[in-house]
């Protein structure tokens, strides 16, 4: 014999649309947390879990903490003195890594017939960061474990690269470093991707492997060579020496993915 | 034609005072900027002494790098084949000199094939880095450690060669003759480590016989570099002690590139 009680209905103060919300609030329920303060003063942006304003968008789609702190969000920019979450900047601008610029530069390189110069203008050091750890990716799917060795062989090799380039073009030449480094970090593409093909590449097949790497390479030498020349002054009538140079540079990394 | 130099007063290069030479003031550019910029202000604090003077005394232990760096293609097409084939250069081994500014200075290594340039020995250096590099890797022992161990074994090498070239020249009476001179004479010797390097790779059994072609090549080269030195330097001729120094100067090449063309993963030996 059963004996009947009334359950309350537990009723969350969700806005959006009721059938959908009821597994959040399943979710929802589950977390203690303080009854927000009414939605129009909440001074401390992220403590406030208010879903009563739980946009439609964020209560179908988002995370369970995701529909929250978007819906707090809107709420926090109205906050006290402390600078507010709404005019900050995005994370990324924040410390200088543009994506689309990254894409683009990545991509210009990728073409190894016609290297759009104009890109690379402004230098910047992600990209090559990005591109070092996926060939140190590459390298521990193979079963290398080379991070320090690499930077190393970065770091050394781009102020090899300066050296031989500002000394080269004499008394007019202004290659800077961070350019320079940065160059150098993207020229390395091609290596990431031998290093990504030489994954597949069976056991066995070593010449297959060098004329591989041999081809990389010279792409390699040649987009980091053309872009080093156009970029900064005094480079154009040394272009071959400096271009055996680059070579040299790109030879040097290939062997860490060939060995 | 070295008749007449003998009788000559020693013809000094300028010991790198800051006056304008066919260089220009060896302190500006770019590519002297960072060696005044850096070493200056380093030196600046060390001796705590005025800029002019830290500069003054660098200037006269390293002579403006640039001049070494004003090459050309063809200039080091032509200067692979002096080294390599020494006894295939046809022209004289003396350095074109020229007045400028009331001192005699040579020229640079565009005009003048017997200039010393750096830019030679740095690529043989790298060159024979990487050769090293492929060559382990070949018979299966590369790894990137023993890879800095030979770029080790090579400055070792390459200092090595500097002393005895400083030493032969200071037993001589004056070592006069400028360090980077002296470091890109001892730098050539890479070029022809370099061949024999490739052609270890390609054939095994051609390195027996390009080796020591390499040991004699590099020795003739050096023999006849340093007759020039000595002759522009040092005052006094006396001829049976320079004969024997400049062959053991070319003797000593065999033992020296033997042991730096040898490369297996102790790097020592």
């Amino acid at each position: 014999m059963t004996k009947d009680f009334a359950v309350p209905p537990v009723v969350f103060p969700t806005g959006g649309s009721s059938g959908g919300a009821n597994v959040q609030q399943r979710r929802f329920s589950a977390i203690p947390f303080q009854q927000p303060p009414p939605q129009s003063s909440s001074q401390i942006p992220f403590l406030s879990f208010n879903m009563g304003s739980a946009a439609a968008s964020s209560a179908t789609t988002a995370g369970p903490f995701g529909g929250t702190i978007a819906s707090s969000s809107s709420f926090g920019g109205g906050g006290g003195g402390s600078p507010s979450f709404e005019d900050e900047e995005p994370l990324l601008d924040e410390l200088g890594i543009h994506p689309d610029q990254i894409w683009k530069k990545t991509r210009s390189i990728l073409n190894p017939f016609r290297i759009n110069q104009t890109v690379h203008k402004d230098s910047d050091l992600s990209g090559p960061i990005f591109l070092y750890l996926a060939l140190c990716l590459f390298q521990l799917l193979a079963g290398k474990i080379q991070f320090g060795v690499i930077l190393g062989w970065i770091v050394v090799s781009s102020i090899f690269l300066y050296v031989v380039f500002n000394m080269l073009a004499g008394r007019n030449g202004n290659l800077n470093l961070h350019t320079c480094t940065s160059l150098v970090g993207y020229c390395l593409l091609p290596v990431v991707v031998l290093s990504a093909v030489s994954l597949f590449v069976p056991q066995g097949a070593g010449p297959v492997k060098y004329v591989l790497a041999g081809v990389f390479v010279l792409w390699s030498t040649r987009a980091c060579s053309t872009l080093v020349v156009s970029l900064a002054d005094g480079g154009e009538e040394h272009r071959g020496l400096i271009a055996y140079a680059c070579f040299l540079i790109y030879t040097l990394f290939s062997l860490l993915v060939i060995f | 034609m070295y008749n007449n130099m003998g009788p000559q007063p020693g013809m000094p290069r300028p010991p790198g005072n800051p006056q304008p030479g066919p260089f220009g003031n060896p302190f500006t550019g770019a590519g002297s900027g960072f060696i005044r910029g850096g070493l200056g202000a380093y030196g600046e604090r060390i001796l705590g002494s005025s800029s002019e003077y830290v500069q003054s005394n660098i200037s006269r232990y390293f002579s403006d790098p640039q001049y070494y760096f004003q090459v050309n293609d063809q200039y080091v097409r032509n200067k692979l084949k002096v080294v390599l084939f020494p006894f295939l250069h046809r022209g004289h081994w003396t350095r074109i000199s020229e007045p400028v500014g009331g001192r005699l200075s040579y020229k640079p290594p565009i005009y003048d094939i017997n200039a010393p340039d750096l830019y030679i020995p740095f690529m043989a250096f790298g060159t024979y880095v990487v050769l090293a590099g492929l060559s382990l890797g070949l018979n299966g022992k590369f790894t990137p450690e023993a890879l800095n161990w030979l770029f080790v074994k090579g400055l070792v090498g390459w200092f090595l060669q500097v002393m005895l070239l400083k030493v032969t020249l200071l037993s001589l009476g004056s070592g006069e003759a400028p360090l980077l001179d002296i470091v890109a004479y001892g730098g050539y010797a890479f070029a022809g480590l370099c061949l024999a390097g490739f052609s270890k790779i390609m054939w095994g059994y051609s390195y027996y016989a390009l080796m020591p072609w390499t040991c004699l090549c590099t020795g003739i080269f050096l023999v006849k570099t340093m007759k020039r030195v000595l002759f522009a330097e040092v005052r006094s001729y006396d001829s049976s002690k320079h004969h024997y120094l400049l062959l053991f100067l070319a003797l000593v090449q065999f033992p020296l590139l033997i042991w730096l063309g040898n490369i297996s993963v102790n790097w020592l030996f």
